[in-house]
């Protein structure tokens, strides 16, 4: 990769990205409430799912779509990926959580990496046509600005850890240590969720993790929360 | 399926498994009657359609297992016609490939059901498989509610379930799948089930929700999947035309305190709401989405849901 697409990528991986990181929790501000977790050990664990469970057979792939997409200036296939996550992403919470990432990082691409490709897709989401998901977002940036399908995936998974290792400080009482360990630990499980990811099409999203549905229900309902999600 | 028949225990072709987790099982000819052969085929074919005094069936046919004994009126609304899909076998067995089709016409309202679970029996070549086609005319109604799903120890399962809804039609569709034969402590011995439901609207696809276990190679009861849960089920309140957040919210205040752990969303697109709930015994996982059933239908068209008894 050119250096300008290296640092790109580590731009698009760092958790000072403004996409509002912060407010997005996944379940897991309902899992500490319902206690289902307590320490590091079962954070590493649910976090373990939701790569293998939701971003390698769906956030990723709908990431992968984008990414061939822009290179082959196929809006269409854009929107596809785009509506297809959406479609398989049955808590209403996860979807509004990737749908606002989504709007953010496209604003701010545009702000300072303007493309006829995000114009136009920008002008299919405000036309309702497609939901502009985060995921999908940064597949059509990370492609545009040169940066391998690999890299992209491993990019998408580690912003994804970090920013829930972010909220998991503000609602456990977890050190700077733990929460690094956890990153490191998780490497294998990341890798093991892109190479997954890699052997679907985008007609072949299937995320599965009804625990996080059914805790994702309550939170919609809970009377005081930090986060959106 | 007729055009899938076999001459006579003919080798199956890779290309006939509707996933590629099942190419391998599907070249593989059960010792027994073929694949797709008489008694392994079932058809199930029913039409409703309104007249005087409610909905009327109008169309049935059923080969082996399947069987149809009549329609039975004791739905708590005066419109709805029910039918309680009987099977004279003992289950599911490798190689049966079962084909579903349920059409509900225009302004009908129609409740299908099994009469008992379905077992899916313990397997060592091929696989069995169903399809499932249902669709909802317009400002028509369809409760699909099967009983729970039992997969043995061996078993290999794959179902399509869609569901087609024209303008102003609904449908409740529930799935429940339990892990073995929990009472003789057999859990989580299946080797695969995949189920995958899509339900289209006149705009296209609405959703797409896919359970795809292999226990052997991924433990299910993992935090966020199943937890400590074994049985788990889905019940999808399709209901394009209808204010799915009032809904949403009616749905997971009706399940939030049911002893499974269950719970509400609204769907993607519009389609509606869906309840999951997961538990330690089929009876609770039901119980759970029977009163997600139960309120939907209130909240539909002002009626209870029947009693979920059927003895």
């Amino acid at each position: 990769m050119s250096d300008d697409a290296t640092l790109e990528a580590f731009r698009l991986a760092d958790s000072f990205l403004p996409v509002g990181t912060y407010s997005v929790s996944y379940g897991l501000e309902q899992f500490v409430a319902d206690d289902r977790v307590t320490d590091a050990d079962d954070l590493e664990a649910l976090l373990s799912t939701y790569l293998r469970r939701q971003l390698g057979p769906a956030d990723l792939v709908a990431l992968r779509g984008a990414h061939r997409a822009v290179r082959d200036d196929d809006l269409e296939a854009v929107c596809a990926a785009d509506r297809r996550l959406s479609a398989v992403t049955l808590a209403a919470e996860f979807r509004e959580s990737a749908r606002q990432s989504g709007d953010r990082l496209l604003s701010l691409q545009r702000e300072i990496r303007g493309d006829a490709l995000f114009e136009s897709y920008a002008d299919r989401i405000d036309a309702g046509e497609t939901p502009g998901n985060y995921p999908v977002v940064l597949g059509a940036a990370t492609g545009l600005a040169g940066i391998g399908e690999r890299e992209a995936c491993l990019l998408a998974c580690h912003g994804f850890v970090t920013g829930l290792l972010g909220a998991a400080q503000r609602l456990l009482s977890l050190g700077h240590t733990d929460a690094q360990r956890i990153l490191d630990g998780l490497k294998p499980v990341m890798s093991a969720a892109i190479d997954d990811s890699a052997d679907r099409s985008v007609a072949e999203m299937a995320p599965f993790a009804p625990l996080v549905d059914v805790l994702a229900a309550d939170h919609e309902r809970a009377d005081r929360r930090l986060f959106a999600s | 399926m007729a055009a899938d028949v076999p001459e006579s225990g003919g080798e199956q072709s890779p290309a006939d498994a509707p996933h590629p987790a099942f190419e391998d099982y599907a070249t593989e000819s059960p010792p027994q009657a073929a694949v797709g052969a008489p008694g392994k085929d079932g058809v199930l074919e029913l039409r409703f359609e309104p007249g005087t005094g409610g909905t009327r069936l109008v169309h049935d046919y059923a080969t082996v297992p399947f069987h149809v004994s009549g329609t039975l009126g004791h739905d708590p609304h005066p419109d709805v016609e029910t039918v309680f899909v009987q099977s004279p076998t003992g289950g599911i067995a490798q190689g049966d490939r079962h084909d579903v089709t349920i059409e509900v016409g225009d302004g009908a309202r129609a409740h299908v059901s099994t009469q008992s679970s379905t077992k899916v029996q313990s397997m060592d070549h091929n696989y069995a498989g169903a399809e499932t086609g249902l669709s909802v005319g317009a400002d028509a109604h369809l409760d699909y509610v099967p009983e729970p799903t039992i997969l043995h120890a061996d078993s290999r399962f794959v179902q399509d379930l869609t569901i087609s809804c024209a303008s102003g039609g609904s449908a409740v569709v529930s799935d429940v799948v339990v892990p073995g034969r929990l009472a003789r402590g057999e859990r989580f011995a299946f080797e695969r089930y995949l189920s995958r439901v899509r339900a289209t609207g006149p705009a296209g696809l609405l959703f797409e929700d896919t359970t795809h276990l292999v226990p052997g190679e991924s433990d299910p009861q993992v935090p966020g999947v199943l937890g400590e849960f074994s049985v788990y089920g889905t019940a999808f309140v399709v209901a394009p035309d209808r204010d799915a957040a009032d809904l949403s919210d009616a749905l997971h205040e009706a399940v939030a305190d049911c002893e499974a752990r269950a719970g509400a969303s609204e769907l993607p697109n519009g389609a509606g709401v869906t309840v999951r709930a997961l538990g330690d015994r089929a009876e609770t996982v039901q119980a759970a989405l029977h009163a997600g059933w139960d309120r939907a239908r209130r909240n539909l068209f002002s009626a209870p849901a029947p009693a979920g008894r059927k003895y």
